[in-house]
């Protein structure tokens, strides 16, 4: 016996897609009805079944890795839209021009750059190759000169890289202080003004990095226990609460301690300064 | 989502928050696979934003996002193609960490277990409207916007992946006997 009853509509009292009167009209059929009752029922139990399947739940660093990915794309639409709309808002064309020419990325610096490399490379051999003789005073003065030319060049080159509107340009500004072989002052100010101020939360997660080398540097120690409360990315807070014990900064335990007052605190993170705070106090 | 759509990125914050588990529950039942379905649910939610113009605001915000996570699992699908060899750990973690408890749970466990594998081993197709339906919660109308067909072919297809899945379970099940 086969019933011709259109066996599509008894799904649809499994997920409540009726309406009250349709769902009366399947009921009644289904009440006279075995062979459709039947199929009902079994597929009420599937149903039924099919809500013990368990779903699991997302891993617990989804949160954290979503924040990341919205702040870099912000950044990044930041980073194409601002800088000519705000320009053209204030001034005119002519320093809109300029203002392009500063932040765009300029050849000549890096050509300028080798060459110098190149020269200095020259006298340096000269300066080798020559017998010891009355003029190595003067050479010597020289080369020193040279050097100190050389790193000024490096240090301008990074930081004109660390205004670029583009962030990778921006590490990369970031990572020509590891060329730097003596960071003055001007330096380390540039790098915690990024550390403190950069939209981009992998370029500060870079520049954290560069400065821990510095941490010998007590300007650049107390740089880092300050910027602990200027970060409000849970990955820089994260990793400021790492460098904070590897240098066994106890001054980094007060701020920490105003860190957790924070209400809205990452909870990984607060697990992570919870710790710091132990093991350095 | 028309906020996010005018320039307000952080209202996405918002979205994922009240989204993010039922996504990942229709993207883990449809690859069975948790760290590939992590990694497609941070790819949907980039796609959303990244086409947020798109957004008419004219269906609703779940429909686009399911319908979003249906282009990226076919993308992922694909690449899986290419690379195949990839195994989920945490799925042989639990096989070799389940343990025996009192009879009737494990009956009932068991039970759910070969529904689970019938309901993987049913075509895509079947499985996507039952996982819709089932889990997500969408009502037919919704299901058609997502899948854009009409609510009556959701219907249909829905009533045999009913059938299917009755019939491959029931299979598992004598097999076993």
């Amino acid at each position: 016996m086969e019933c011709a009853y259109d066996k599509t509509l008894l799904p649809l009292l499994l997920n409540d897609q009726l309406s009250d009167s349709e769902r009366e009209a399947v009921e009644v059929h289904v009440a006279g009805c075995a062979e459709c009752r039947q199929e009902l029922e079994a597929n009420k139990r599937l149903w039924a079944l099919m809500g013990a399947i368990d779903t699991p739940e997302p891993p617990s660093g989804t949160l954290i890795r979503f924040n990341a990915m919205l702040d870099t794309y912000k950044s990044s639409t930041d980073a194409t839209y601002s800088p000519s709309t705000e320009a053209q808002g204030k001034k005119g064309p002519g320093i809109l021009e300029r203002l392009r020419q500063l932040f765009t990325f300029q050849p000549g610096f890096a050509i300028a750059y080798s060459l110098l490399l190149v020269i200095a490379g020259i006298g340096l051999d000269h300066w080798i190759s020559r017998p010891a003789n009355a003029d190595t005073g003067k050479d010597t003065q020289q080369l020193a000169v040279l050097a100190t030319q050389v790193s000024e060049m490096r240090e301008m080159m990074m930081k004109s890289l660390l205004q670029n509107p583009s962030a990778s340009e921006r590490i990369r500004g970031v990572s020509y202080t590891s060329e730097i072989a003596t960071v003055n002052k001007g330096v380390v100010e540039a790098l915690l003004t990024t550390l403190n101020n950069d939209p981009n939360v992998n370029v500060r997660l870079i520049t954290l990095e560069a400065l821990t080398h510095y941490a010998g540097n007590p300007v650049v120690r107390e740089g880092l226990v300050q910027s602990i409360l200027q970060q409000e990315s849970p990955l820089v807070q994260a990793a400021l609460a790492d460098v904070m014990l590897k240098l066994q900064e106890k001054n980094a335990i007060r701020p920490f301690k105003k860190l957790l007052q924070q209400k809205d605190l990452n909870i990984l993170v607060r697990d992570k300064v919870q710790a710091a705070i132990a093991r350095l106090s | 989502m028309l906020k996010v759509r005018s320039g307000d990125l952080d209202k996405m914050g918002l979205l994922f928050h009240r989204y993010h588990r039922p996504l990942y529950g229709f993207l883990f039942h449809m690859t069975q696979h948790r760290e590939a379905s992590e990694d497609m649910l941070q790819n949907v939610f980039y796609r959303m934003l990244k086409s947020r113009h798109t957004f008419t605001g004219e269906g609703e915000f779940r429909t686009w996002m399911y319908f979003i996570a249906r282009n990226v699992i076919k993308d992922h699908q694909k690449k899986v193609r290419r690379e195949p060899g990839t195994y989920d750990v945490t799925d042989f973690a639990e096989k070799i960490g389940a343990g025996v408890r009192t009879d009737e749970l494990v009956e009932h466990k068991l039970e759910v277990k070969a529904l689970q594998k019938a309901l993987e081993a049913l075509s895509p197709e079947s499985r996507e409207v039952l996982i819709l339906s089932r889990f997500q919660d969408l009502r037919h109308e919704e299901i058609a916007r997502v899948l854009d067909i009409s609510t009556g072919a959701v219907k249909v297809r829905v009533h045999r992946a009913i059938n299917q899945l009755k019939e491959l379970y029931m299979q598992d099940e004598t097999e076993k006997r």
